[in-house]
């Protein structure tokens, strides 16, 4: 963010000055070249910096085995969390199914601070899982499996989980709520967006 | 720096005189000529039109959205009206625009005084009117990126119309792209001294030829499908999402650059015209037309990468790829800045509202642009950027701040060339500080939502301030952008009867505000 943020004033303020100032300034083809190897390390550093933070994630998840598009029954990486919830997002809700065959429309029920697996299907059309408070989205695609891991928050309360995925005229409703079971009172309705520092 | 072949490379002709094109023909010449201004005068006022419907669209629903809760609109209204302003904005208004400007210019800058393939122009222009009209009948509520199976589910009866909508659209875009690569390579002097309209023509006629075949194949197998004589998008029946996936953004990626690419060479032709001197670089930019061309195709699958595992080499050379493309856009702007600052810019230009209006686009696109370098990266995308707010932001930014507004430099500038006459300069101005600060609101406060993880195509949202607040302010920028419209349109049609009579040359250069403006005293 920090880099976009800064990339965007340089290129307003470049403009500015060039439009606004008095002062006239030749650029010569040598800063275009300097200009062109940084674009270069920049792009080099958003592939490294987003690779990094993917590929952990991903090998928390499972080490070197696959975590999508097939299930995967490996009770030794499952033990890994403290829950798994077999997640169907339909038109339009989602259910969750725990370990012991419990289901529950539109309401994940988790511990705080709990290791949480999610292994979504899609039973009719692509959907969007999107948990905002744990800074997570994907798509499922009809036919296969997703398998994503949040940590869930410490305090206790009603979190969104959201579709993100335009998947037919009850999209605005295909809403569900990861709800953080504590001994505290629940907290407030919240979005769980970047805005509330979660 | 300057060259010796600059002059040729600034285009065969800067400068024609004006004529009253408009006051003088007739309908029947309007709608079947096929001289290049009758076509490119044809589409520019159509595409007006579907500004207008599409904004009107756009109204509606913002007034939906303004608060939390249903106001007036249900789900499949509102997404009937989503739909069909996506689809009209893109395919009706801001493509066949960008394409008219360049169907009048090219001839004019590349020295050929006609349009090659007209007859291919024309049928182009027809096929998308009867798209339009398909379109309009049929209501289809499945987004413009139509996706399936979803897309195959929704709608009533008339669905099948939004269908073929799209091969038609896919059909007329082929068509006006062979056009574009026809006239580029019509043009006289060689690749050297190539004006930057004719390298604009030939990276989008190229892209046109190669990325509507896909679409073509989208509207067609979503028919073919819906009527169940084939099932290659249908999961259930044995078919592929993430064939329809590839496909479609095959097409879906490219399109992106199809207005994109036009825009920025109105940028390259009329940028030297107001300052009476050559670009900075004229192979610079070649370079980055080149680039752009080449990153537009392989990089669709960035629209969908979170839908698979994301950590595979696939994946990650999408990823470098799509991070390159800020080589190429940042070349075009370090071109511009750098041909801005070379010389103090004349007072002729600065007081000229398509100069602002250029000033302003090239604004909103390193404003809409530098956020690429995020949507790039797979680990920000999986996080708030993917189907929030935040992608409409990126790309009003881009589409409507840079080339719906380099569009409008386009058609402030030729003007005079097609009434004879200036458009009023203070309803002119109006207008462009209206656009302004609604498009500044409405992108901001978008980008604002998209990072709270508002979700895209939704017509009522929970109460909660993050998404409440921008949204009120979203809608105020949203209608700033309509009365902006409203004031425009005022504008050139009143103008084209009450306007002062344009001067011979109704862009000349003057170093001081004393000149003489550009329009001659009423007769």
């Amino acid at each position: 963010m920090a880099i976009t943020i800064a990339l965007t004033f340089l290129g307003l303020a470049g403009l500015a000055a060039a439009v606004f100032m008095e002062k006239r300034f030749r650029a010569t083809y040598s800063l275009e070249f300097v200009f062109i190897a940084g674009l270069l390390v920049m792009a080099f550093f958003g592939d490294w910096s987003s690779t990094r933070t993917y590929t952990a994630y991903q090998e928390d998840l499972s080490a070197g085995g696959a975590v999508s598009g097939k299930i995967v029954e490996d009770t030794d990486r499952q033990r890994k969390f403290d829950r798994v919830l077999t997640t169907i997002a339909f038109q339009w809700g989602f259910a969750f199914i725990t370990a012991d065959n419990e289901i529950s429309r539109n309401a994940a029920i988790v511990k705080p601070n709990e290791r949480v697996l999610f292994k979504i299907v899609s039973n009719d059309v692509i959907h969007g899982f999107n948990v905002p408070v744990a800074s997570l989205t994907a798509e499922i695609d009809p036919g296969d499996v997703r398998e994503l891991w949040i940590r869930a928050p410490a305090r206790s309360g009603k979190y969104l989980i959201q579709c993100v995925n335009y998947c037919g005229v009850g999209h605005a409703q295909m809403k569900a709520w990861l709800v953080v079971e504590g001994e505290e009172p629940t907290a407030e309705l919240d979005s769980g967006g970047n805005t509330d520092g979660a | 720096m300057a060259h010796e072949l600059d002059h040729q490379r600034m285009g065969e002709k800067l400068h024609w005189p004006p004529e009253n094109i408009i006051g003088e023909i007739s309908l029947k010449t309007l709608l079947f000529s096929n001289d290049y201004r009758h076509i490119a005068l044809k589409g520019i006022l159509t595409a007006l039109i579907m500004l207008a419907l599409g904004g009107t669209f756009a109204m509606l629903f913002r007034a939906e959205l303004t608060v939390p809760g249903v106001q007036f609109m249900g789900a499949r209204v509102y997404m009937t009206l989503m739909t069909m302003h996506g689809m009209v904005m893109v395919f009706g208004f801001l493509i066949p625009l960008l394409i008219s400007i360049s169907y009048y210019m090219m001839p004019k800058v590349l020295g050929t005084n006609r349009l090659h393939w007209a007859n291919a122009a024309q049928w182009s222009y027809w096929i998308l009117v009867a798209a339009a009209v398909l379109l309009v009948i049929g209501r289809p509520d499945f987004t413009w990126t139509a996706y399936a199976p979803m897309s195959l589910r929704v709608g009533g009866d008339l669905v099948w119309m939004g269908y073929l909508a799209i091969l038609l659209v896919a059909i007329s875009e082929f068509l006006a792209g062979a056009v574009l690569l026809r006239g580029a390579l019509a043009s006289r002097g060689g690749w050297k001294t190539m004006p930057m309209m004719g390298w604009s023509a030939l990276t989008v006629g190229l892209l046109l030829l190669v990325s509507t075949i896909p679409l073509g194949f989208v509207g067609l197998g979503l028919l073919t499908d819906w009527l169940e004589m084939t099932a290659w998008f249908d999961p259930a029946r044995g078919g592929s999402v993430k064939f329809f996936l590839y496909v479609f953004w095959t097409y879906g990626h490219p399109a992106v650059y199809l207005p994109f690419i036009p825009a920025i060479a109105i940028v390259y032709t009329l940028m030297p015209r107001f300052l009476g001197r050559p670009m900075w670089s004229y192979w610079s930019g070649v370079v980055a037309f080149i680039l752009l061309g080449i990153f537009a195709m392989p990089i669709g699958p960035h629209h969908f990468q979170p839908l698979y595992t994301v950590s595979g080499w696939y994946e990650r050379m999408i990823q470098i790829l799509t991070l390159l493309v800020f080589v190429p856009s940042v070349l075009h702007v370090f071109n511009w800045i750098a041909t801005l600052w070379s010389d103090p810019i004349p007072a002729s230009a600065k007081r000229s509202v398509p100069f602002k209006f250029m000033i302003a686009s090239i604004a909103f696109l390193i404003y809409g642009g530098a956020t690429a370098y995020l949507n790039a990266q797979i680990a920000t995308d999986t996080d708030f950027i993917h189907n929030t707010y935040w992608i409409p932001a990126h790309f009003h930014a881009m589409f409507f701040g840079f080339a719906g507004q380099m569009a409008v430099v386009g058609i402030y500038y030729l003007y005079p060339y097609f009434t004879g006459r200036m458009y009023n300069e203070r309803l002119a101005n109006s207008h462009f500080w209206l656009w302004q600060i609604g498009l500044f609101t409405k992108i901001t406060m978008m980008f604002v939502a998209g990072y709270a993880y508002f979700p895209r195509w939704v017509f009522d949202y929970l109460d909660v301030p993050e998404w409440a607040m921008p949204q009120i302010m979203l809608s105020a920028g949203g209608y700033l952008i309509g009365l902006g419209f409203i004031v425009f349109i005022v504008n050139v049609a009143l103008s084209a009867r009450r306007g002062k009579p344009a001067a011979d040359d109704p862009w000349p250069v003057e170093e001081s505000d004393a000149a003489v403006p550009s329009a001659v005293p009423a007769q």
